[in-house]
């Protein structure tokens, strides 16, 4: 490296500044017009998780929430050269940090897990579906899934409900499928029981329906008279919606 | 050739070509590369439609931190799948100790910066395999500076091999920060490296200060400095950047429309002094 060593710490300087908004003292400055620095780093970061986590942002006071964004950019060294992704650390950063406990919001994690799944699925690379045939025997035939999809689990139901209030009394075991559609690219999702989450793994797994309707008995499913006729509504409704996108050849 | 900064915002209304139809689009390889669904069938469909030029964001040329490799080659990979024909960034840094900060922050003038910037200029070049075209950035505060921006500049160009991206709107926006004559300037550049040639507007935030927003329409003051620079200039791309506040797109075309008949007006000029 070609720069001196006080160069170097110079640029360092600077860049503690941005992140952190802390008093430095740099030779050569117009101190007045380091803060603009400050303030347009700072608010591309800030509107950034905005825009990534709208559901957290309105429903976390403002004060508690600019502090997790100063902390998190002051803290955490931003790796993505792609901005977009850079919300998956700022959820990263929260679950590593106990924020749901720190700023006593137990939703948060799954809140933030679920905001980002959607901007994920959103934005990622294209995943080639395989070869399907659009008519096949849907306990026999393994099924081809549209592999741009998330399976989330959560304990509070925030792909349900947004408001604190109604999240805090609602612990429980929930499941959630978010998918993008193959068309439009848009991404929906869905809530899903526990029995129709374990399927849609398994199905993902290549795994029969008919094998995995075998297995419901050990899942202590015990309501069985219309579990087959009930899944297989639902994997049409699947099919309807562009997740389910055929049979394997 | 005068294009336009393509953004989300506008993606469709390009695209129909209805009521705004630039030359060519600018994109941000880091917006862009990786990206599926939606936006790659938009981002194919413009590129179909208009001749790309690209203006990267996260190489941080001045930054202590080491080039990221990964990085660099997905821009590579990236230029090639659309076929760019200009690949540009900017005379700043945006990461230091390993953390990006998504933002141009001012290198120190000085000439063991100029020798840092020069090598990894020279890096970038020999692995893209295409010159550099480097932007002249605005900037609100020298940073320990030891010699003067033209300085600086004309000895990472002198050095590297680079091209220069003239942003006239940020040369404009640095004579009125730092109280220096804009002409004088740019006539002090090595103005035969210039390869691309930015416009926009910005906002004024103190009577001494003026912010580089590419909120704004482009002011009439920078518009004569660019019709100023052009007689100086043989003919290059032309860009209008516009990153908020978008306006009607009747209203981004006019603006396309008087750079258009600037060049026109200069470089014609130009090429019957040379005939």
């Amino acid at each position: 490296m070609n720069l001196l060593p006080d160069t170097y710490h110079i640029q360092q300087t600077f860049s503690d500044w941005c992140r952190t908004g802390k008093k430095v003292q740099l030779p050569g400055v117009v101190a007045d017009r380091l803060v603009h620095y400050r303030r347009l780093v700072f608010n591309n970061i800030r509107d950034t998780m905005e825009n990534a986590f709208p559901i957290a942002f309105n429903n976390i006071p403002s004060r508690k929430w600019d502090k997790m964004v100063k902390d998190f950019f002051a803290h955490h060294a931003c790796q993505s050269y792609q901005l977009w992704k850079l919300p998956l650390e700022f959820y990263t950063y929260a679950v590593e940090h106990s924020w749901d406990e720190q700023y006593d919001i137990p939703y948060l994690n799954d809140l933030l897990a679920f905001e980002w799944a959607e901007m994920e699925l959103y934005n990622m690379e294209d995943i080639p579906a395989p070869a399907y045939l659009t008519e096949g025997n849907w306990l026999d035939t393994p099924l081809v899934l549209n592999q741009e999809h998330r399976l989330l689990s959560f304990s509070w139901p925030v792909h349900l409900k947004a408001k604190r209030r109604e999240l805090m009394t609602r612990k429980g075991v929930y499941f959630a499928l978010l998918y993008r559609h193959p068309e439009t690219g848009s991404i929906q999702f869905t809530d899903l029981s526990p029995w129709l989450a374990f399927l849609t793994e398994q199905l993902a797994q290549g795994i029969t329906v008919r094998d995995i309707l075998d297995y419901a008995p050990q899942l202590h499913i015990t309501e069985t008279d219309t579990l087959e006729s009930d899944t297989l509504a639902f994997l049409k409704e699947m099919q309807q919606q562009h997740f389910v996108l055929g049979f394997q050849s | 050739m005068v294009g336009v900064g393509f953004r989300r915002e506008f993606a469709e209304e390009l695209i129909s070509g209805e009521h705004i139809r630039p030359d060519f689009v600018e994109l941000a390889p880091e917006n862009w590369m990786n990206i599926g669904g939606y936006w790659r069938k938009i981002l194919h469909r413009v590129v179909e439609k208009y001749p790309v030029l690209c203006h990267g964001l996260s190489l941080s040329i001045g930054s202590p931190d080491a080039l990221n490799k990964e990085f660099l080659a997905y821009v590579k990979a990236f230029l090639q799948e659309y076929k760019v024909q200009l690949y540009s960034e900017h005379l700043s840094y945006s990461k230091c100790d390993n953390a990006h900060m998504y933002d141009l922050l001012p290198i120190p003038f000085r000439m063991d910066a100029v020798r840092h910037i020069v090598s990894r200029i020279q890096q970038v070049q020999d692995y893209l395999q295409r010159p550099l075209a480097m932007e002249i950035v605005s900037y609100y505060t020298p940073v320990a500076a030891e010699m003067s921006e033209i300085d600086f500049i004309n000895e990472v160009v002198k050095h590297s091999g680079c091209q220069l991206l003239l942003d006239v709107n940020n040369i404009y926006v640095n004579a009125f920060n730092h109280q220096y004559d804009a002409k004088a300037f740019i006539q002090q550049l090595p103005l035969s490296s210039v390869a691309y040639i930015h416009m926009a507007g910005h906002e004024q935030v103190a009577p001494d200060l003026i912010i580089d927003t590419h909120g704004e329409p482009i002011i009439d003051p920078v518009y004569d400095l660019f019709e100023w620079t052009l007689a100086h200039l043989q003919p290059v791309p032309v860009l209008l950047e516009r990153d908020f506040n978008i306006p009607e797109m009747i209203e981004l075309q006019g603006e396309l429309s008087r750079l258009k008949s600037i060049c026109h007006k200069q470089w014609k000029l130009k090429d019957e002094l040379v005939a």
